[in-house]
């Protein structure tokens, strides 16, 4: 091994390296069940970091098997905090992909853009409202409508 | 007696889980089971709270005193807030019956336990258990509403909680790994040796991100008004009124006891402005009602964040008077939302149909805005004299962001009472439902009256609030109450 890379070092790296990659892939996928996949790994990171945050090298798993001199222990407290987190993790989890299901079956997608913009629309006409002009689509078909000819003669003709 | 409080968080959570099966037998008698334990979570509340001795207490979970136990810190905040839950909860009761009928009262039930647990917990990582819970009965609830649009609300909604709680647990994790301890207490009487430093404002800054999706915060508030927008408006008001409350309750606590550091109130304080600021503008565009209203709880909810972030005692009576006050007048709203529902336009005219609830309109209107006679007005100028009073240059901009917000305000809202007293209606507006239309307007004429009782008696309120935020701000007494108790008294 290469010295001064302990194993604690790569485990505490792996831990924020997991949580970094799954709050890139948040922002990067377009995919919601990609998405979903990206909160799975951020998770898997959080967990890392709670269970090292009690661990100890020199020591063995918090079980009593003798009565008397007891060696030296693993913190117990996280690896039950992790239990509980990891059993959260998995319930939403499993929430999301039926939910996921669902908007499959309603559009026919699961694009992250097209999804909001599918819901926006739903919105604005639930309330009745004119819709507002969407992020995504420019205006017209350039990002600067050309002048039309009608314009052109509003604005005085062509000189 | 005061061991009876576990019971405010254990029966509504056994209601939940007993509900569908007592309905699928015998609907008549399920109906009942839902409010039957709200009221007497209410109850217990109020009975502890008439004849309790103001003294907080704290109530050691099965027996094991604390740090080494999980416990529950009851002081006068927390049981006002409790309180607050469980009432509101009984108010906003979804007891409308159709197939989804024991589905709804058992998420709700479990929403109400869980939201009474955060007001009370003692111990961080039962925090985020019991914040977990709220966010996943929240999810049902939404999606409850069966629309495609509500679905998408709901699982944008669950990303964004879910890059929260990842925040909260990694934030939880280094306090563990720093202190080794997660009860409060605990943690408060560690934390000027052991987390006064960059390792302790990391966590604070990751937790405040986690819990601050709940809470409205600035930048992931995003899933605000698309939620808002698609589901029930009763749902809408009871995660506007309360929940958001509710999370801002634990980033005070979190606050007064743990983390000291200038640079994390410095933190909230710009993030409250910039909510402030998004979410007024964002309000004055909006076109239809409900979504004005999501906005708008945004701004308001940043205003909570600016007062959060003042110093002293006069700043937990800042925060108290308005997260009351915003509760009170937010599900109201919602309510009147409800009852007329959809665009701004169609609100033309509306006085002459109903008068009672444009009446209640510009109540709410007048009291957000603050005018004088009316809480709104003391909840206000108690922030605007504590930033006035400060020093540093940034409380100075986050009054000026508040003094601008509020001229926002009073330009969308009198905008929209503008609109409903024009004499000549162009179209007449029926509510979704008579049923409900009626319902709603009943429900939102008892906020109008309670803010008119507040209005009364506004100032034996505001002795009563300075006496629970000097005893919330009180850290030594916290840990005295929490750490002092003799072992096993819990049963």
């Amino acid at each position: 091994m290469i010295p001064g890379f302990t194993l604690e070092l790569i485990l505490y790296s792996t831990a924020l390296g997991l949580v970094s990659i799954g709050l890139a892939g948040l922002v990067l996928s377009h995919h919601l069940f990609r998405i979903v996949l990206a909160l799975v790994i951020a998770e898997a990171g959080a967990n890392l970091m709670l269970v090292l945050a009690g661990y100890r090298w020199d020591a063995v798993a918090p079980i009593l098997t003798t009565l008397g001199e007891q060696p030296q222990m693993v913190d117990p407290v996280p690896q039950a905090m992790v239990l509980t987190a990891i059993v959260i993790g998995v319930g939403i989890q499993a929430l999301a992909v039926s939910i996921l299901i669902r908007i499959r079956q309603r559009y026919h997608t699961l694009d992250r853009n097209e999804v909001a913009e599918l819901m926006d629309a739903e919105i604005a006409a639930t309330a009745g409202t004119a819709r507002d002009v969407s992020q995504e689509a420019p205006l017209g078909e350039r990002p600067i409508p050309p002048i039309t000819d009608d314009a052109v003669q509003v604005r005085g003709g062509r000189s | 007696m005061n061991e009876h409080l576990v019971l405010t968080i254990a029966l509504p959570l056994l209601g939940a889980f007993l509900l569908p099966i007592i309905m699928r037998s015998s609907l008549a008698m399920g109906v009942w089971i839902g409010p039957v334990i709200l009221g007497y979570g209410c109850w217990i509340l109020a009975n502890l709270w008439l004849h309790g001795n103001e003294q907080p207490f704290s109530i050691a979970i099965g027996g094991f005193a604390p740090p080494l136990g999980i416990n529950l810190y009851v002081d006068a905040m927390a049981l006002l807030f409790a309180f607050a839950t469980q009432l509101l909860g009984l108010i906003f009761w979804p007891f409308r019956l159709d197939q989804d009928t024991p589905k709804r009262q058992a998420l709700m039930l479990l929403l109400v336990a869980s939201s009474t647990g955060l007001a009370l917990s003692g111990d961080l990582f039962n925090l985020y258990v019991f914040y977990e819970l709220v966010a996943v009965s929240t999810f049902g609830l939404i999606a409850a509403s069966s629309s495609s649009a509500a679905y998408v609300a709901t699982i944008r909604y669950l990303i964004l909680s879910g890059i929260g709680s990842v925040l909260t647990l990694f934030g939880i994790a280094l306090i563990y790994a720093q202190t080794g301890t997660l009860n409060l207490a605990h943690l408060a009487q560690l934390a000027p040796d052991q987390l006064n430093n960059d390792l302790g404002l990391a966590a604070f800054l990751a937790i405040l991100i986690g819990i601050g999706v709940k809470a409205e915060l600035f930048p992931v508030n995003t899933w605000v008004p698309e939620v808002y927008a698609t589901a029930a408006s009763r749902l809408s008001a009871f995660l506007a009124g309360l929940v958001s409350k509710l999370s801002m309750l634990i980033i005070l606590r979190l606050l007064l006891l743990i983390f000291h550091q200038p640079e994390a109130t410095q933190v909230i304080l710009i993030l409250g402005i910039l909510g402030v600021i998004s979410g007024e503008f964002a309000a004055w565009r909006a076109k239809d009602m409900r979504r004005m209203l999501a906005f708008s709880s945004i701004g308001q909810l940043g205003v909570i964040f600016i007062a959060v972030a003042l110093p002293d005692e006069r700043g937990v009576l800042a925060v108290l008077a308005l997260s009351l006050h915003h509760m009170l007048i937010k599900s109201g709203l919602f309510m009147l939302a409800d009852h007329w529902g959809g665009s701004l336009e169609r609100l033309r005219g509306i006085a002459t149909t109903s008068p009672l609830a444009a009446g209640l309109f510009v109540l709410f209107a007048l009291s957000l805005v603050g005018m004088p006679p009316l809480p709104g007005f003391w909840a206000k100028f108690t922030l605007i004299t504590e930033l006035a009073g400060q020093t540093d240059p940034l409380y100075m901009i986050g009054l000026l962001v508040f003094l601008l917000a509020t001229v926002i305000e009073a330009s969308y809202l009198f905008r929209v009472a503008a609109k409903m007293y024009q004499t000549k209606p162009t179209d007449i507006v029926r509510s979704n439902s008579p049923d409900s239309g009626s319902l709603s307007l009943t429900t939102a004429s008892l906020f109008g009256a309670g803010l008119i009782a507040a209005t009364v008696m506004v100032s034996p309120l505001g002795d009563g609030l300075q006496a629970i935020a000097v005893q919330a701000q009180d850290v030594d007494l916290y840990i005295q109450t929490v750490l002092q108790q003799p072992l096993g008294e819990g049963q």
